[in-house]
């Protein structure tokens, strides 16, 4: 037998004893990170501002528990309202909620419901979407009147309390990303 | 397999969860948030008219607390018995006491006069009776402030908020009243009415 088929015999044998022996073969394999980023979640909120009472000369009232009413009178109070929204799907209404406690006044005295507007949609009806482009400033509007035609001395040290009204700001149902 | 019928059983139970969740797209919650509007209360002011006589400083409201209206009997100058041809004075001051936030002017006028008592008077046809819008309570006894004043017996006077204005009165008996009526009284009664402006 030549020394060469000898010497490839010894290496071809010692091959198949290592294969016999059933240990770490390596594998391929090959490892890499997600970079998924982070999750954010949106905003939404509603924050009210000082609201001002005005008479019809446009005169402010610095204080309405100061200032009493006569037949003819009318006065507004103005409030601004900064409203927040934020989120790829967030969609909100905004409404005002609550009335004026019974009106002292009786017939003689009105009191008008009250009015949300902003610069982007006019006003702000109760079924009006909203979406992250109408963040801003919302003014709420609410008037009352005396009125004029009030005879003799009646709803003299009358009152009705405003303090009932409120605003609220509410998260539509957002259509679901799977039926995109 | 006990083992592949437990994890057949899980899987089970979640597909119903999700299931659940996907059909049912139930009540769950969403943002809100709600803010309150602290406007306060409107509150309307009062209807007050103080009436002061000349003499004594007495005053009244015109509307007494009962709702009724005030009846003020003014002390006249001269006092005393009135003679044929002569004049006596009296006078009242309207102030505008209203707590009204706002511009509250008030116009003031007095009614017909009443004789009495009882709306008549054997004197009446001998009284004449003559009204003058004044500044100041002192005024009253001047016989000048009426030389110009109708016979009507009405006025009128207008009273900005927190100001106050004066009502004059002249009562002159005629010189030709007869002598079978001496000692005769008389009873004047002045409506005064007040209006918003």
């Amino acid at each position: 037998m030549n020394k060469m088929a000898k010497g490839a015999i010894a290496a071809g044998v010692g091959v198949i004893l290592l294969a016999g022996g059933g240990g770490t073969l390596a594998t391929w394999n090959q490892a890499n990170n997600a970079s998924m980023g982070s999750v954010v979640s949106g905003d939404l909120n509603l924050v009210a501002g000082a609201g001002v009472w005005k008479n019809a000369a446009n005169t402010t009232i610095p204080n309405i528990a100061d200032y009493k009413v006569v037949p003819g009178d009318t006065l507004t109070y103005t409030q601004p309202l900064t409203v927040t929204l934020t989120g790829n799907l967030m969609t909100a209404k905004l409404a005002v909620t609550g009335a004026s406690a019974a009106n002292g006044f009786g017939d003689q005295g009105v009191v008008s419901a009250t009015t949300l507007t902003n610069a982007r949609n006019g006003q702000v009806l109760p079924d009006a979407v909203l979406v992250p482009a109408d963040s801003g400033q919302v003014t709420a509007t609410t008037t009352f009147t005396f009125k004029s035609t009030t005879t003799g001395r009646d709803a003299v040290n009358s009152s009705v309390n405003l303090g009932g009204i409120g605003y609220k700001l509410e998260q539509q149902a957002p259509v679901s990303s799977n039926t995109k | 397999m006990q083992s592949t019928r437990t994890i057949k059983a899980t899987g089970l139970v979640l597909l119903a969860v999700v299931l659940g969740l996907l059909t049912v797209q139930g009540s769950y919650a969403l943002w809100n948030t709600a803010a309150a509007s602290s406007a306060g209360s409107v509150q309307a002011a009062d209807f007050r008219v103080s009436l002061t006589d000349t003499k004594t400083s007495q005053i009244t409201d015109m509307t007494l607390a009962d709702g009724t209206a005030a009846n003020l009997s003014l002390s006249t100058t001269p006092t005393g018995v009135l003679t044929p041809g002569q004049s006596t004075y009296a006078g009242v001051q309207l102030g505008n006491v209203t707590n009204a936030g706002g511009d509250f002017t008030i116009r003031a006028g007095t009614g017909t006069p009443a004789i009495g008592p009882g709306g008549t008077s054997p004197l009446a046809p001998y009284l004449g009776i003559k009204v003058v819008a004044a500044t100041a309570l002192s005024q009253c006894s001047q016989p000048s402030l009426y030389e110009q004043a109708p016979a009507s017996g009405t006025a009128t006077l207008d009273i900005a908020k927190a100001k106050s204005g004066v009502f004059c009165f002249q009562l002159t008996l005629a010189a030709t009243m007869p002598a079978s009526l001496s000692g005769q009284t008389a009873k004047v009664a002045i409506p005064i009415i007040v209006n918003q402006l």
